[in-house]
């Protein structure tokens, strides 16, 4: 809030107007914040509604998109492991296994694009956000277009990786 | 430490001063009250966070930068996988997904979960998880295709 102006005025106190009165605080964040969660916890409140009742903006929906694609892609590496770790056999052996279920070309490429544009969004997306990391493209016009331009590349990447598997 | 300075300003019309010097909050404040004029006017209280000494004080900010370095190195691997695939790129690649993953279902735990307990159980869960996929990827070079190979066969189907 006016966190920011309290430390500018602070090493300019000959700006008056400015000023406040600063007392520092004996605990941490981290402690504050912990204590928050326990004394609410143990008096059982009931968190207000948030996500439920605000209304949802494109760059709401693809921050959380960028999560749930980095928790799915982690989710299905960990997975792959897991399995290479556990199933008998080898690759190939598996791979020839999908393939003599034939399930048909049009459900191959829907697999290939479910796999692809979790990766790519994730791509796109962490590019976007390591421009903001060094402080690109803040102001919200720019943060509504290159969210786009994230959504429209990933779409256009994820036709063109299925695209070129079916050509091989 | 504190500043004793005029309060005007954050009175605005309307708004209400969150931090309001009152008996009923127990926050510790390590500030000396040495006018008897501050005990009226409102008072905003700040982390000064000295907790943190020496190496600890720059974790954070350094685990921060670390994040970012990774997803760099990561993004370059992309093209180097696919332009020059082999067992080098491979477990690079295993590692540098294992851990970037590894950190970013960090930052999901510490968002969502909390309660000191509920945390270390998390945080342990999430480091067995980690390790068995980084285990299971070497292996899987070890004894297997490997992953560049592996992605390359399963997008030629």
């Amino acid at each position: 809030i006016t966190f920011a102006r309290r430390g500018v005025c602070l090493s300019k106190p000959h700006y008056n107007a400015l000023c406040r009165h600063v007392a520092p605080m004996g605990s941490t964040a981290k402690e504050e914040m912990d204590k928050f969660w326990s004394k609410n916890t143990r008096l059982n409140r009931p968190v207000s509604p948030h996500v439920t009742i605000y209304k949802w903006s494109v760059p709401m929906m693809m921050s959380i998109t960028h999560r749930g694609t980095g928790i799915a892609l982690s989710g299905a590496i960990s997975a792959f492991a897991v399995a290479a770790l556990v199933l008998p056999g080898n690759y190939s052996y598996y791979l020839d296994l999908i393939h003599s279920l034939s399930v048909g070309p049009y459900l191959i490429g829907l697999a290939k694009f479910g796999i692809a544009f979790p990766l790519s969004y994730h791509t796109y997306n962490g590019i976007r956000h390591l421009c903001w990391d060094i402080g690109k493209g803040f102001k919200i016009p720019d943060v509504y277009r290159t969210g786009y331009i994230v959504l429209g590349l990933s779409i256009i990447t994820s036709l063109a990786l299925v695209g070129r598997g079916a050509g091989t | 430490m504190a500043a004793i300075v005029r309060l005007s300003s954050m009175c605005r019309r309307g708004v209400k001063p969150l931090f309001y010097q009152s008996p009923l909050l127990s926050r510790p404040v390590a500030a000396l009250q040495r006018d008897h004029e501050q005990q009226h006017l409102p008072t905003a209280r700040i982390h000064s966070s000295q907790a943190l000494h020496g190496s600890d004080a720059k974790a954070a900010s350094r685990h921060w930068t670390a994040e970012r370095v990774l997803s760099v190195v990561l993004l370059a691997m992309g093209p180097v996988a696919y332009f020059s695939p082999g067992p080098v790129v491979d477990y690079s690649l295993a590692a540098a997904l294992t851990l970037h993953g590894h950190w970013g279902l960090g930052q999901v735990l510490t968002d969502y979960v909390h309660g000191e307990t509920k945390v270390k159980i998390a945080s342990a869960g999430l480091f067995v998880l980690s390790t068995v996929t980084f285990a299971g990827l070497c292996y899987f070079n070890y004894n297997d295709v490997g992953i560049c190979k592996a992605v390359a066969l399963l997008w030629s189907k």
